[in-house]
């Protein structure tokens, strides 16, 4: 018994001369934010593909219509509306069902797979209204029809933007 | 002799474990035209059936086969006959996992172009019975 007094006074001395009143609250400040940079706190919502793929080197500005990743979108940029060209903006959620079609990086010449999920449960953004077509099929062919809203599999219909989330290099037939 | 006989046996590895599959086009064609509803993973979503983990059960009764083709999704895409049998032979091997008969044998374009001749019209009838066999339920 004496051992264990001893062992725990010695403890509890060593541990109140080696820190401070302080160094609690600086170590749990230092972990609240450091785990708030580790984990966002905010609920942004992914392609589930992103990630596996290495980026390739991209040009221009994700906030035109122009940009490459764009060729086959019809809708508001959420590059636009406080989200990016793969990322929803806060409060909006990303529709897990969407229309899938290829497009060409200018840098590298190469095609890729690129995932046109659609961001719901907001009004419609309203800016940077962007249509370009390659691959668009009639809604008969819904599978490759880009004017349904593809907010499907969401809490909400509403149709806020469109993302363009890269989650592939396109198989190429002639290499 | 013994050469030839190893060489022979080598290419019959090869050509089972390799299949008639091309990985990058199957895969290519699995996300342009199958991944927008099923999910990456198979997993589908509320009324999109899954794939993962329950694909290959359907091979188990001929019906099932043949469902896999018919389908809407799968026959009326416009995917060629040859493109069709490969992807769907990809997410066989790819998603079907415990689900897949040993004795799976891949589809052939031949098949696939005969299937896809008849799609189905009432499928959520003919799901509901194939899964009342595989003793299914839900989607």
């Amino acid at each position: 018994m004496n051992f264990l007094d001893r062992f725990i006074e010695k403890s509890a001395r060593h541990l109140a001369r080696s820190t401070s009143r302080r160094s609690l609250l600086r170590g749990l400040g230092g972990m609240l934010v450091g785990s708030a940079a580790a984990f966002p706190l905010l609920p942004v919502a992914r392609a589930a593909d992103k990630g596996k793929v290495k980026p390739p080197q991209e040009k221009g500005d994700p906030t035109s219509c122009d940009y490459w990743r764009y060729c086959a979108i019809d809708g508001y940029l959420c590059s636009c509306c406080g989200g990016s060209y793969d990322t929803c903006p806060p409060g909006a959620e990303m529709s897990p069902v969407t229309w899938i079609g290829t497009c060409r990086n200018p840098v590298d010449g190469r095609n890729y797979v690129i995932s046109y999920n659609d961001c719901c449960g907001k009004t419609s953004c309203g800016a940077c209204l962007c249509n370009r077509d390659e691959g668009d099929r009639p809604p008969y062919r819904a599978d490759k029809a880009n004017d349904l809203n593809w907010c499907l599999g969401t809490d909400s219909l509403a149709y806020h933007c469109s993302t363009a989330v890269l989650i592939g290099v396109a198989f190429d037939e002639k290499k | 002799m013994k050469g030839a006989i190893l060489l022979a046996l080598l290419l019959y590895g090869v050509c089972v474990s390799a299949g008639p599959i091309n990985e990058a086009r199957a895969h290519t064609n699995y996300q342009l035209y199958c991944q927008g509803c099923h999910s990456p993973e198979g997993m589908g979503h509320k009324s999109i059936p899954r794939l993962a983990g329950r694909v290959g059960s359907y091979l188990k009764l001929p019906a099932g086969r043949d469902y896999l083709v018919r389908v809407p999704g799968a026959a009326t895409t416009i995917l060629s006959d040859r493109d069709l049998a490969e992807v769907l032979n990809w997410i066989i091997l790819h998603f079907g996992g415990k689900s897949t008969p040993k004795d799976f044998k891949y589809y052939t374009a031949r098949e696939v172009g005969n299937l896809r001749s008849r799609p189905l019209l009432k499928v959520r009838e003919v799901r509901r019975k194939l899964h009342e066999q595989l003793g299914y339920s839900g989607k």
